[in-house]
C-alpha cells in the first residue's frame, strides 16, 4: 500500500515506525529536521512542504497513493491537507487528525468529507476510561464491538492464589479468557499450562469484558469499581477525559490551576466539581479529602508537573494513579517513580491511526508493551491452512489466539473447539511476526 | 483669572431633547378620558389642559435644545432619562385631579400620590369616596396604570417612528426584572411585540368580563367595569373604581381576573412564545415560571387552610379568596376580594411577606421579583459551599446557563437597595405617624413602605384594601411617592443618580 503521511512530529513518525516495513511511505513536513531524523532511520520518501498548499501535496505525488494520513498538531492544517487530498487523490481513504471534538461530531453526522476522524483527547479519554474500568490494569483495549477485552496487569503481591503460583492448568481463572503472554523482566513467555505466574510479573490477558474485571479482583483484592476519580488539569486532554468518565455515570472532580479555565470547564460540566486549586496544595489535598479518591487523572500540561503530583497524590492515599505522558520519554520515567499507569495521547493516537493501514481483512490493531507486541483481528481465509484444525493442535509461533468472533459473537475457544472458515480471530502476536500470522490465516 | 468650572460628565441637552420628544407624545395619552368625558357628558377640560400642558413642555424642551441631541443618550444620560420621565409622567397624571379632583384627590400631594401610585402601577390610593370621582376621572387613574404597566418609554420605543434610542439599556431600565429576553434581533420590535401581547391580553380580558356582564352572570360588570379593571390588571395595578375592590363583582368575574392577575405575573416573554409561537413547553421549562407557580400553590395553600380552620371563610369561598389574595398581593397587583385588614396576625404575615416575593422578571410586577429570589438562594448556597472548599468553583446556573457574576452582583446589590429604601421608608412613616397620631401600627408601617417600594398597593390597618392613605402625613405620602418611583424602575436607574462618579467627569 502507498501511505502519504501529512506531520512527521511524534505521531507522524510512530506512524512510520509501525508501517514502514510492509508499505510504501511518503512522509511530508515543514521542517527539514524532522524529515532528516526520520529518513534517517526508515526507508521512506520524505518531502518538505506544506500541507496546507495543494501544489506541494501535488508535487509530492499525493495522487496515486491509497491511504491519506494528515496527523500534523494543527488541525486547520490536518483539515485543508484532507480536503485537498480528497480532490488530488479521489481513491485514497482519508484520514485526519484533530484535537477538537466538534470536528469529530461534525464527521459523525457526515458534514466533514474525510473517512475518519482520530481525536487524540477522545482517544486518551477512552483509553482512560477503559483502564479506570478493570481496576489494577496497566493497558487495556476493546475488540469486536466491545465484546473481547485485552488487559495488561501488573501482579503484585498479595493477589490471590487461585491464579499466582500455581500452574496455569490448575489456576481458577475467570471463565471466557487466556492468559495471552507473561513478562517477565524483559523475557516474554507465551504460556502453556504449566507456566507459572508469579508476583512481579506483569500479564497480558484475552478475555470477556466480564472476565477482565473478575481478572483485576483477583489480582487486585482491595480495588473496588472506581466512582470517584480526581482529575488534575482542565486543559483540552482534562476536558475531554472528565467529560468521557461523566458519561458514564463516574462522579469526577477536577483540580485546575487556571481560574479561567476552571470556569470554563465548570460551567461546561455541571455534573463535576470543580476545584481552582495546584494539585501540589499539600492543604488542599487534605482539605477536600483527595486521598480518599479511587484513582487520579495527572492530565496537566506539564509532564514534570503531573509526575510531582501523582508522587504527592500517592503520598496523601490515592491508591490508583494514571500519569499523561505528553513526551513518549516521559512514560518510563512516570512508571520508574511508580505511577501506575502512563498514557502518551500522541501514541494512542498513532495507534488507532495505524489500524487504517493492516490488510483490510485486519479490523483492529492494538500494540503493547511500546510497540513489540501487537494484538490483531483477523479474518480467516478458507484457504488458510489451520481452518478446520482443532484450537488444541495449532502451533505456538509466537502468536495467541485469545478470541474468535463467529456470526457476530465473541466466543472463547476450548482445546476441542475447531477454527471455521471467516472467523474473526482476535491474536496476540509478537510485533515482528504479524505479517506472517496475517499470512497463515 | 482662569474659571474652575467642573465638567459635567451627563449630556444634559441630550437628556432634554428625548424627555421632551417622550413628553410631547405622552400628552396624546389625555385623548382617552377626553372621549370618556364626552361619552358621559363630563367637563373634558381637565385632560385637555392636562396634556396640553405636558405636550407644550415637550415641545419647549425639544426647542431649546439642539435639533437632533437625542441622539447622544448614552448609559449615563439613559438613567436620567427614564427616572425624569417617570416624575414627569405622574406630574402629567395629577393634573386633571389638582383641576378637578374636589376635596379627596384636589391637593397637589394628594394629587401627586394619586398620579405616582398610577404610573408606577402600585395602587395605593388616597381616594375615600369612589361615588364622588367621575366617571373621565375615575378611568384616568385606570388608564395611567395601563400605561405605565409595560412602559411608557417602551411604548415609545415600539409606537414612535422617530425615536432612535439606541441602547437596550434605556429599556432595561424600565422593564421589570435583571435583564431582558430578547424577542427578536431589534429592540423595537421586542419592544412593540410585548405591547401587541400586552394590549390582545387587555382586550381579551375586557372581552370575557364584559361577556359575564352580558350573559347575566355579573350584573355589576358594565362594559366600562370591564375595561377599567382590565387596565389595572395588565398591568398589575389593582387600581379600582369600587370601594370594595374586586368584591365588588361576582365570583366568576373575580376568577377571571385571578386569571389574569396570575398571566400578568409572568414573564411575558415566555408568554408571548407560548401563545404566539405555539410553544407552550417554554414555559414549563423555565426555571423561575416553575418557582413562581410553586410559590402561588404554597401561598395560596397557606391562606386557604388560614381562612378555613379561622373560620373567616369555607368551601369555594374560601379557596378563592385565599388563592385570590395570595395571587394578587405576590403579583403586587393589589386587588382584594375581602378586607383582609381585618384578618388574624398570621395571616398578615404571610400576605406581608408575600409582598417581598414579587412576579417574574419580564413581567409587568413589582417587588424583587422571582428570578433575583431563585439566584440569590444559589449565590448563598454557593458561599456556604467555599466556606467549606474555598477552591471550589460553582457557577450559578439558570436554566442550565452560567449567569454572570457581574449579573449576581446587581442582584444582591439591588436586593440590599431594596431593603434600605424599605426600612427608611417604613422609619420615615412610622416616625410621622407618631408625631402625627395617626392611627398606624408597627407592622402597618412597615407594610405600607413595603407595599410602596414593591408597587403593591394596599397594606394593613386603615391602608388596608378598603382604606385609604389619605389620613397619613404628608410626609409619609411624599416618602411613599419616592419608595414607588424607585420601586417601579427598579432602585438602580434612581440610585446612580445619587452617586458622584455619575455627574463628575
Amino acid at each position: 500500500m502507498r501511505i502519504f503521511v501529512i506531520g512527521a512530529g511524534q505521531v507522524g513518525s510512530t506512524i512510520v515506525e509501525a508501517l514502514h516495513h510492509d508499505h510504501t511511505i511518503m512522509v511530508l513536513d515543514t521542517e527539514l529536521s524532522r524529515l532528516s531524523a526520520i529518513a534517517n532511520r526508515y526507508d521512506v520518501a520524505t518531502f518538505e512542504g506544506d500541507g496546507t498548499s495543494q501544489h506541494d501535496l501535488a508535487a509530492a505525488g499525493i495522487k496515486d497513493v491509497d491511504l491519506v494520513i494528515a496527523c500534523t498538531s494543527r488541525d486547520e492544517v490536518n483539515l485543508v491537507a484532507g480536503m485537498f487530498a480528497r480532490r488530488e487523490a479521489p481513491r485514497a481513504t482519508t484520514v485526519i487528525r484533530t484535537s477538537n471534538l466538534e470536528y469529530v461530531d461534525l464527521w459523525r453526522v457526515g458534514q466533514l468529507d474525510v473517512d475518519f476522524v482520530v481525536c487524540s483527547e477522545l482517544e486518551t479519554a477512552h483509553a482512560i476510561s477503559r483502564i479506570i474500568g478493570v481496576p489494577a490494569a496497566r493497558q487495556t483495549d476493546v475488540f469486536a464491538e466491545g465484546q473481547v477485552q485485552i488487559v495488561e496487569f501488573d501482579v503484585e503481591e498479595g493477589a490471590s492464589s487461585d491464579v499466582v503460583g500455581v500452574p496455569l492448568r490448575e489456576a481458577k481463572a475467570p471463565r471466557d479468557s487466556k492468559v495471552a503472554a507473561i513478562i517477565r523482566e524483559s523475557d516474554t513467555l507465551l504460556p502453556g499450562g504449566e507456566d507459572v505466574i508469579g508476583p512481579g510479573d506483569r500479564i497480558v490477558v484475552i478475555g470477556s469484558p466480564q472476565a477482565a474485571k473478575e481478572w483485576g479482583a483477583l489480582l487486585a483484592p482491595g480495588a473496588a469499581t472506581v466512582q470517584d476519580v480526581v482529575i488534575f488539569g482542565a486543559g483540552r486532554v482534562g476536558g475531554t477525559i472528565a467529560r468521557v468518565l461523566l458519561g458514564q455515570g463516574i462522579g469526577v472532580r477536577i483540580v485546575e490551576a487556571s481560574k479561567e479555565r476552571a470556569l470554563q470547564v465548570a460551567e461546561a460540566l455541571p455534573s463535576a466539581r470543580v476545584y481552582n486549586a495546584t494539585g501540589i496544595d499539600p492543604d488542599f489535598l487534605e482539605r477536600e479529602r483527595i486521598g480518599q479518591a479511587q484513582a487520579a487523572v495527572f492530565a496537566m500540561r506539564d509532564d514534570a508537573k503531573n509526575l510531582y503530583a501523582a508522587s504527592l497524590a500517592e503520598v496523601h492515599g490515592v491508591p490508583f494513579t494514571i500519569g499523561i505522558a505528553h513526551e513518549e520519554v516521559s512514560v518510563a520515567a512516570f512508571e520508574h517513580a511508580g505511577i501506575d499507569v502512563s498514557v502518551n495521547p500522541r501514541g494512542v493516537t498513532a495507534e488507532e491511526i495505524i489500524r487504517f493501514a493492516h490488510d483490510p481483512r485486519t479490523q483492529q490493531v492494538a500494540l503493547l508493551e511500546g510497540n513489540r507486541y501487537e494484538v490483531l483481528d483477523v479474518t480467516t481465509r478458507d484457504t488458510s491452512r489451520y481452518v478446520g484444525s482443532k484450537f488444541r493442535d495449532m502451533p505456538i509461533h509466537g502468536a495467541l489466539i485469545g478470541a474468535i468472533v463467529r456470526n457476530g459473537t465473541a466466543i472463547f475457544p476450548h482445546g476441542e473447539d475447531l477454527l471455521q472458515s471467516g472467523d474473526r480471530v482476535i491474536v496476540f502476536t509478537e510485533a515482528a511476526d504479524a505479517p506472517r500470522v496475517v499470512e497463515a490465516l | 483669572m482662569i474659571g474652575r468650572r467642573r465638567r459635567l460628565a451627563v449630556d444634559l441637552p441630550a437628556a432634554a431633547d428625548l424627555i421632551g420628544t417622550l413628553a410631547k407624545y405622552l400628552g396624546l395619552a389625555a385623548l382617552l378620558p377626553i372621549a370618556v368625558a364626552l361619552w358621559y357628558g363630563e367637563p373634558f377640560w381637565p385632560f385637555l389642559v392636562a396634556g396640553a400642558i405636558v405636550s407644550g413642555l415637550g415641545v419647549v424642551l425639544e426647542r431649546i435644545t439642539p435639533s437632533g441631541a437625542a441622539v447622544h443618550v448614552g448609559v449615563r444620560e439613559g438613567f436620567l432619562v427614564v427616572s425624569l420621565t417617570w416624575l414627569l409622567a405622574a406630574a402629567f397624571a395629577a393634573l386633571p385631579y389638582l383641576f378637578a379632583g374636589g376635596d379627596q384627590l384636589g391637593r397637589p400631594v394628594d394629587a401627586y400620590f394619586e398620579g405616582m401610585s398610577g404610573f408606577t402601577t402600585t395602587g395605593a390610593t388616597v381616594v375615600t369616596d369612589y361615588d364622588d370621582l367621575s366617571r373621565s376621572i375615575a378611568m384616568w387613574r385606570q388608564f395611567t396604570q395601563w400605561l405605565g404597566g409595560m412602559g411608557i418609554i417602551v411604548l415609545a420605543v415600539a409606537v414612535l417612528p422617530r425615536l432612535r434610542v439606541g441602547g437596550r439599556q434605556l429599556l432595561e431600565s424600565e422593564l421589570p426584572g435583571p435583564e431582558i429576553a430578547q424577542l427578536s434581533e431589534r429592540i423595537r420590535s421586542t419592544a412593540r411585540r410585548l405591547w401587541v401581547l400586552y394590549a390582545a391580553l387587555t382586550l381579551a380580558e375586557t372581552l370575557l368580563l364584559a361577556a359575564l356582564g352580558w350573559l347575566g352572570i355579573d350584573d355589576r360588570m358594565t362594559p366600562y367595569e370591564a375595561l377599567a379593571h382590565a387596565f389595572t390588571t395588565l398591568p398589575t395595578g389593582g387600581f379600582s373604581t369600587q370601594a370594595r375592590s374586586v368584591e365588588a363583582f361576582s365570583a366568576a368575574a373575580q376568577w377571571v381576573i385571578l386569571l389574569f392577575v396570575a398571566v400578568s405575573g409572568a414573564n411575558f416573554v415566555l408568554t408571548y412564545r407560548a401563545l404566539f409561537r405555539r410553544r407552550p413547553g417554554v414555559l414549563v421549562r423555565d426555571e423561575e415560571f416553575r418557582v413562581y407557580i410553586a410559590l402561588i400553590i404554597v401561598a395560596s395553600f397557606a391562606l386557604v387552610v388560614q381562612l378555613w380552620s379561622y373560620g373567616i371563610a369555607t368551601g369555594e369561598e374560601a379557596v378563592r379568596t385565599g388563592v385570590f389574595q395570595a395571587v394578587t398581593i405576590m403579583t403586587s397587583t393589589g386587588y382584594a376580594t375581602a378586607d383582609f385588614a381585618t384578618w388574624p396576625f398570621l395571616s398578615l404575615l404571610t400576605l406581608f411577606a408575600l409582598m417581598f416575593v414579587g412576579g417574574s422578571a419580564g413581567s409587568t410586577s413589582g417587588g424583587i421579583k422571582v428570578v433575583r429570589h431563585l439566584l440569590l438562594g444559589k449565590v448563598l448556597r454557593r458561599e456556604l459551599d467555599q466556606t467549606v472548599s474555598p477552591e471550589i468553583v460553582v457557577p450559578v446556573r439558570l436554566n442550565g446557563s452560567p449567569v454572570d457574576e457581574r449579573t449576581l452582583r446587581a442582584i444582591a446589590a439591588f436586593i440590599l437597595l431594596y431593603v434600605g429604601f424599605w426600612a427608611l421608608g417604613a422609619a420615615a412613616i412610622a416616625i410621622e405617624s407618631a408625631i402625627g397620631d395617626v392611627d398606624i401600627g408597627a407592622l402597618d408601617a412597615l407594610a405600607i413602605s413595603a407595599s410602596a417600594v414593591g408597587n403593591v398597593g394596599p397594606s394593613f390597618g386603615i391602608t388596608g384594601p378598603m382604606g385609604s392613605y389619605q389620613p397619613l402625613g404628608d410626609v409619609s405620602k411624599l416618602t411613599m411617592v419616592v419608595l414607588m418611583w424607585v420601586g417601579r424602575l427598579e432602585i438602580i436607574p434612581v440610585a446612580v443618580l445619587l452617586t458622584r462618579n455619575y455627574w463628575r467627569v
